[in-house]
């Protein structure tokens, strides 16, 4: 049975007095510890896509049911615990809090859980530790590197342990290098953590690190591409 | 389990929020500082000018407490209506409610103590001053009617005058000389303080027959009575008013009967036109030596009840305190939308960090709370600020000579006002904070 369901997904933004009619129908099936990439090109729809499997933003028509529960039913607190505990975030700028060290924003999710500080502070160093920054605990953001800054955002989105990841272009700011420790960090998650990834991006070589790559155009799902090996490096 | 995880849940939950609402005063300590000055300037204005309208008050009704109790004065203005030094005997028996009443004679005269010399102003009266004038004495005794009736040559020193003439031994029992003749020095009056009860501490008090002698006259121009309660002070004055209507009812200048209430509608119903105009405003002025000078020469006499005099001053002297507290919300105001202003700005700058914590998982009471607490702390820190100032402000006006005081009730309001602005203009941030969506907060970069 599939984890994250979109069927007959439509969205389009209002502007105005016009619609923006951006997703046009997407059926989209993701099941449990897949490692999906979505392709396309700039203002296909891809990030209005993930917001929406992130229970970010509510598709105008269509359902999307995350392990049987349909979404678009729920209250604002109750997609807010939804986030919390089953979804995780990476974003292609980041976004640390500025004045929290590596380690408090590492916390942030799991004090919106209610953890307490020792429980909190282990699984947070836990987080770290996975994406192999255990030395940089009390680096505020602007002391790390573009790279490390990702791979701290994405101990963030892990730390709750959450069934599904979500990353906006999570290589778009980084050099080949950097992407490639990024990538390395999610098959590991994928593999052994077994977390279902979606990731957004616009690089070939990216996206070949995933098992299925869905490809949009003007808000249709143009074609799924299976990758053969589930990547290299 | 459940539940005892839910409830760790809340306490932790709210308590970082209450942390990361700090750290938002924190992160910009300049605009934080002066939107917090903004606030403690507004809530130090009203404790300060709210203490100096009560403290002006209390300085009236103290000045007019010392004279005495339920006190009525009746002051002649003119030579023509003075009166014998019988009359205040008459008018204990025709006015209901009088316990007691002096003739008073004042003036100055020469005093020589050894080799000291110099002029002093002296207050003749009967024995009954103490009693009318709630005024006790230090040492010694006051004089008797016996004394008063035989023109004895005794005196009373006033507080500061026993001090000056003889530092700080006793002068009871010893002698000085008013204008040539020998008194005996029977007891000094307490201490009232600077300027109370028109300045007796540095006056002498003798029999008013013997200040008679002194400033060679025949009859006295006030007369000082004493009512048994307030409501029979009011009454003795409508009494008064009549009578002394009726008695210079054939002259040709009306009297006046001015301050209390009474009196005024009786001298509009009678004076005519002529005395409406005449009509003595209430002094207001906590240094001004008699609340009965008069005003104008058309009015022949005064009759003031302090009763009214202190209940007008006190009334008058509240709605400036309140005026003055009402000015100063004004700025307790603005302090109120600097906070608004200042959190506006803050949310809008803040909205990716909004749109970050929406997708870990804040919900929009964790975000509505994080604001609200910011503008709050502000309020918070504002107020304790301002009252300190103001406090501070009050002691600075105190060291100059003014009667300030730091009264509880302004401080109560300053800070009520500061902390409800702070929630007033702190909700509608907050709300705005917290309805973000979050895929909106998240895209604008
Ligand atoms: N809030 C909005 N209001 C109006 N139009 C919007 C809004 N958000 C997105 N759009 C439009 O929807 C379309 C899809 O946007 P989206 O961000 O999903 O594109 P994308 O595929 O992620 O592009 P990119 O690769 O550049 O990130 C774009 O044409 C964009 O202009
Ligand atoms: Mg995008």
């Amino acid at each position: 049975m599939a984890l994250l369901k979109l069927e007959d997904i439509h969205h389009s933004y209002k502007m105005g007095q016009i619609n923006v009619d951006v997703l046009k129908g997407i059926d989209i099936h993701i099941s449990r510890g897949e490692f999906v990439s979505i392709m396309g090109p700039s203002g296909s729809g891809k990030s209005t896509l993930l917001n929406i499997l992130g229970c970010l933003d509510i598709a105008t028509r269509g359902t999307y049911e995350i392990d049987g529960n349909r979404i678009e039913k729920l209250s604002d607190s109750r997609l807010a615990d939804i986030r919390n505990e089953f979804l995780g975030f990476v974003f292609q700028h980041f976004h640390l809090l500025s004045h929290l060290n590596a380690r408090e924003n590492v916390e942030l999710p799991l004090i919106y859980r209610g953890m307490w500080g020792n429980d909190r502070k282990r699984k947070a160093t836990e987080a770290l530790e996975i994406v192999g920054l255990g030395d940089r605990l009390h680096h505020l953001p602007s002391q790390l590197s573009g790279g490390e800054k990702q791979r701290v955002a994405i101990a963030r989105a892990i730390t709750m342990e959450p069934a599904v990841v979500l990353a906006d272009e999570p290589t778009g700011a980084l050099d080949s290098h950097s992407s490639n420790n990024i990538m390395r960090i999610f098959k590991k998650l994928n593999k052994e953590l077994g977390m279902t990834i979606v990731q957004v991006t616009h690089d070939y070589e990216v996206s070949l690190h995933g098992q299925k790559t869905y490809h949009i155009l003007d808000g249709v799902i143009e074609r799924i591409e299976n990758v053969e090996s589930g990547g290299g490096v | 389990m459940e539940n005892s995880k839910k409830r760790g849940s809340f306490l932790v939950r709210w308590w970082f929020t209450a942390k990361m609402a700090l750290h938002g005063i924190v992160a910009n300590p300049l605009r934080s500082a002066l939107t917090i000055l903004g606030v403690a300037i507004g809530v130090a204005s009203v404790v300060s000018l709210m203490g100096i309208g009560e403290g002006a008050r209390r300085a009236v009704v103290e000045q007019f407490e010392s004279l005495g109790a339920n006190v009525i004065t009746i002051t002649a203005h003119d030579p023509s209506v003075e009166f014998d030094t019988e009359y205040h005997e008459e008018l204990i028996e025709r006015v209901v409610g009088l316990e007691a009443a002096t003739p008073v004679v004042s003036d100055k005269a020469s005093l020589k103590w050894r080799r000291t010399r110099g002029r002093v102003d002296f207050l003749g009266v009967n024995n009954q001053f103490p009693f009318i004038r709630d005024h006790e004495l230090a040492s010694g005794h006051f004089f008797t009617s016996l004394h008063v009736k035989q023109r004895s040559p005794v005196v009373v020193l006033g507080y500061n005058v026993a001090i000056s003439l003889l530092g700080g031994r006793n002068p009871v029992g010893k002698s000085i000389t008013i204008d040539g003749n020998t008194y005996r020095i029977i007891g000094v009056l307490k201490e009232k303080g600077i300027g109370k009860a028109e300045d007796i501490d540095n006056k002498i008090v003798i029999p008013y027959t013997s200040a008679l002698k002194i400033s060679e006259k025949r009859k006295v121009d006030a007369i000082w009575a004493k009512a048994a309660s307030k409501i029979e002070a009011d009454l003795a004055i409508v009494q008064l008013g009549r009578i002394f209507k009726r008695k210079l009812g054939l002259d040709q200048k009306a009297p006046n009967f001015a301050s209390a209430k009474e009196g005024e509608e009786e001298g509009g119903k009678e004076g005519g036109e002529e005395n409406k105009g005449s009509v003595k405003p209430v002094p207001k002025e906590p240094d001004s030596p008699r609340p009965t000078l008069p005003s104008s020469g058309d009015n022949l006499i005064t009759i003031t009840s302090l009763n009214k005099l202190v209940q007008e001053a006190d009334k008058a002297n509240r709605v400036m305190t309140l005026l003055l507290g009402g000015i100063a919300a004004v700025s307790l105001l603005v302090g109120g939308l600097g906070i608004m202003n200042i959190m506006l700005v803050s949310v809008t700058e803040r909205r990716t960090e909004i749109g970050v914590r929406r997708a870990l998982g804040a919900k929009q009471t964790d975000l509505l709370l994080q604001f609200l607490l910011e503008a709050l702390y502000v309020s918070i820190i504002g107020s304790i600020a301002g009252i300190a100032a103001g406090i501070w402000g009050l002691d600075i006006f105190e060291n100059q000579g003014f009667q300030t005081a730091v009264s509880f009730s302004a401080i109560k309001i300053a800070t009520v006002v500061a902390l409800s602005s702070g929630l007033v203009f702190g909700v509608y941030p907050a709300i705005s904070a917290s309805s973000v969506p979050p895929v909106e907060a998240l895209r604008s970069q």
